[in-house]
């Protein structure tokens, strides 16, 4: 199966033409804002760290800047920052693509940054606008998988029916990518099960472990599970994690991607089915992704969770029939279908396909028309590490 | 009839795909649709919520997609409820502020 992409200039499709304005920190974010208002295609992002955010952050916002969604970039610094600008935008450039920055402080403020801003987002602009789709193969697509707002329908419906997507997604030589290091506690061993080799299955354990380290710490607990999880009938993380893998389908896990403060890997070439370490909370995860290559995410979702992100365009499944009734125009797949008896899980496995190869073609999921774009990054203290023996 | 979704057969819980009333009998099947058991609640269930299709006695492990999600903190029977009032995680504890006014 084929879809209409963007080719860039390191040999990766995009299935996005967009035009980044990022500030290195949030204090230079209000310019950003003012250059990419209006211009068709840019987007302004930013992270809410500091300045110094550390490794982990720089890593994230580089490897969104390189993500092949993105055309170009227009970097913002203030000029003083622990982060600056220039270092980010050097780094992002390897990718080949254009990319520009600018300091406000070195332009003399507000009023020239935004005037020289508008300038260069101009010339980038017209550049992209140039470019044309053309036509890929499905296998060059790589896929995120995430679920939140769960009830017992993502495990009974919404995330087996992903699951049958990412099977078939994977046997036409694509990748997909699934990012839940606390909700698969409980779910190591059908997980290591399909690991490649030991080493993988090893990686597996570890990344979960640590994982569970990190949120058995007291007063971390209140946020593994929601309350909207109980009203929903689930009852622990086990049974949580268990419906929650039920996304990545059945097929070989080829790797864990390490996202360190040291390095965050990106999904290599020559598809399969991949873990990626990182954060189970949702835009945050969706920006590791983005980060490591992934084109789209697919997000199954019982409760009914509404948001998108800047970057990669989001799908949204929802197994649940009421909710899909009350909020259709969120929900791009229905697949309440399944428990009302109406659709078998292959159908609707093949109805998530079929959308993906559109949104990868061009067509807008519900999220982006309407007009959502969250931004965020996660940042893990690395001081916290070292205390619970996780780093040395 | 109401129906109950039990996705292993080596499950002891099933998942109401609608609210099951008490008293009224529940069709219990398999993800194949396939006909398991057909149970009886003695209270409501809600829609999503588990119910035991086997007897389930105290420390006991309670299976659902054939794995392991927790052990029983009390004697359970057969079309009971099962829920954090009666099943305990074997990893990791939520805060009980989470469901304490579901009792």
């Amino acid at each position: 199966m084929n879809f209409l992409g963007y080719e860039r200039p390191d040999g990766s499709v995009g299935i996005r033409n967009l035009i980044l304005v990022m500030s290195a920190a949030d204090c230079s974010e209000p310019v950003a804002r003012m250059i990419a208002e209006g211009v068709e295609g840019a987007v302004a992002i930013t992270q809410h760290y500091g300045c110094i955010p550390g490794e982990m952050v720089a890593n994230t916002l580089i490897g969104v800047g390189e993500n092949p969604n993105v055309a170009a970039v227009l970097l913002i610094g203030m000029g003083c920052e622990g982060m600056p600008a220039h270092a980010l935008g050097k780094m992002i450039k390897r990718s080949g693509k254009p990319v520009e920055w600018i300091s406000i402080q070195e332009l003399g403020g507000t009023h020239n940054a935004v005037t020289k801003g508008k300038q260069i987002l101009r010339d980038l602009s017209e550049k992209a606008s140039g470019l044309k789709r053309r036509e890929f193969d499905a296998s060059e697509l790589i896929v995120g998988v995430k679920c939140g707002g769960s009830d017992t329908s993502s495990g009974l419906a919404g995330n087996p029916a992903v699951g049958v997507f990412v099977d078939m997604l994977v046997d036409a030589g694509g990748s997909a990518i699934m990012m839940e290091p606390i909700e698969a506690v409980g779910a190591e061993e059908p997980l290591a099960a399909r690991a490649v080799n030991e080493a993988v299955r090893e990686k597996i354990y570890k990344m979960i472990g640590n994982e569970e380290k990190r949120w058995s710490v007291p007063g971390a607990q209140m946020e593994f599970m929601c309350k909207g999880n109980i009203e929903g009938g689930l009852t622990t993380i086990e049974e949580k994690s268990m419906g929650a893998i039920h996304k990545s389908g059945n097929r070989t896990i080829r790797d864990v991607l390490e996202n360190t403060d040291r390095r965050l890997e990106k999904v290599p070439k020559g598809g399969g089915v991949y873990l990626q370490d990182g954060t189970h909370m949702e835009p945050m995860a969706m920006s590791f992704m983005a980060a490591a290559g992934a084109h789209m995410v697919i997000f199954v979702t019982g409760c009914g969770g509404t948001f998108g992100h800047a970057i990669v365009p989001f799908i949204k499944v929802t197994g649940n029939p009421d909710t899909y009734r009350r909020m259709s125009h969120d929900m791009d797949i229905n697949a309440g279908t399944i428990l009302t008896g109406e659709e078998s899980m292959e159908s609707v496995g093949k109805r998530i396909f079929n959308e993906v190869i559109e949104v990868a073609s061009g067509k807008l999921t519900l999220g982006e028309r309407l007009g959502y774009d969250n931004f965020s990054v996660f940042r893990q203290d690395p001081r916290l590490e070292v205390l619970l023996g996780i780093t040395k | 009839m109401t129906r109950a979704m039990m996705m292993n057969a080596k499950d002891n819980v099933a998942a109401a795909l609608e609210r099951l009333e008490g008293g009224v009998p529940t069709t219990v099947i398999l993800p194949s649709q396939e006909v398991f058991r057909e149970v009886t609640p003695e209270k409501s269930i809600p829609t999503g919520h588990k119910l035991a299709v086997k007897e389930i006695r105290k420390g006991d492990h309670v299976v659902k997609y054939g794995q392991v999600i927790g052990t029983a903190t009390q004697d359970i029977g057969l079309g009971d409820h099962v829920h954090v009032h009666n099943v305990m995680s074997n990893r990791m504890q939520m805060p009980e502020v989470w469901y304490r006014e579901e009792d």
